[in-house]
């Protein structure tokens, strides 16, 4: 009797420490596995294209890290300047040209020569 | 003799409509403008437009204006740099016609009326006209340049300088604002 109960108390910790184990460990190797996929594939490219007086899209879903890159397809030049502050500036776009720049923050922007014209960067 | 009489009418009401339909037709055709007359009106209209933002950017001390003035000096010569790229390739001369005549003449009046104005009262007078003359531009571009436009690269680059005239209205009605209070 007394080697059943010892029989079953080892088999319970014997148990208890397994499930631990794994609950423990299964999350970390699941985000070892997971980290590098998602960093190949979470910084991406987006482009804005400067056409008919617009910025299309006018709304770009970014994440901090990603590249938006401006082209100037219009008939004149333009530039992107942020709303606020002096968070960016392209500096004149000219008629062809383009423009790169890592996201850092959300915001919204204008072309600073054609105020009516209004962009805007979301972070998803 | 009474049904001869009525046929006899209607025959002339019918040669007198027909007749007035054809004539109209003909005076529609000879007032469709040419792709060279339509070269020339575009050039000309843009030109105006950057000799107005030239007096503006002398005469003004509103940055807003001056701004606004260079702005349109800039984007309509890049319009012009344009057409003219576009005819010399099309190998079309643009041919003055009543239309340039036309703005020409109002133009001329304008830049006077501008020229006699100082301080806040030019930077109203040159706004409203900027206003007023990228409506009428806007108009003349939709509603004859790009339908008597025959050849479609003339055409493509006339439609596709129509968001930008667009643009510049509502760039002078903002800037209008601050006059009308």
């Amino acid at each position: 009797m007394r080697n059943s109960l010892k029989v079953f108390r080892n088999s319970v910790i014997f148990l208890c420490t397994l499930f631990l184990l794994n609950g423990c460990s299964s999350p970390d190797t699941n985000k070892s596995k997971n980290e590098p996929a998602e960093q190949k594939t979470s910084q991406t490219t987006d482009t804005v294209v400067l056409q008919q007086m617009q910025f299309i899209p006018a709304a770009v879903n970014a994440k901090i890290g990603d590249t938006i890159v401006w082209i100037n397809k219009d008939l004149v030049d333009h530039d992107v300047t942020a709303d606020s502050g002096k968070a960016f500036y392209s500096d004149t776009l000219h008629v062809g040209k383009i423009w790169k720049m890592a996201v850092t923050d959300s915001g919204s922007y204008h072309c600073s020569i054609h105020p009516t014209m209004k962009g805007k960067i979301v972070i998803k | 003799m009474k049904i001869f009489n009525f046929f006899t009418k209607a025959a002339l009401c019918f040669a007198v409509s027909t007749s007035f339909l054809s004539l109209s037709a003909d005076a529609q055709k000879a007032n469709k403008l040419t792709d060279p007359e339509i070269a020339s009106v575009a050039v000309t209209a843009n030109q105006i437009d950057i000799d107005y933002a030239k007096i503006a950017e002398k005469k003004s001390k509103n940055a807003d204006v001056i701004k606004f003035a260079q702005t349109m000096a800039k984007d309509h010569q890049s319009v012009i740099d344009q057409a003219v790229a576009l005819a010399t390739k099309l190998g079309v001369t643009p041919k003055t016609n009543a239309t340039t005549k036309s703005f020409l003449a109002g133009a001329a009046k304008t830049r006077a009326m501008l020229n006699s104005k100082k301080g806040k009262a030019f930077d109203k007078a040159y706004i409203d006209n900027e206003v007023a003359y990228h409506k009428a531009a806007i108009n003349e571009v939709e509603n004859v340049l790009v339908p008597d436009a025959t050849n479609a690269e003339l055409k493509s680059l006339l439609q596709s300088a129509l968001p930008l005239f667009k643009t510049h209205l509502a760039h002078a009605e903002m800037v209008q604002k601050q006059f009308s209070k």
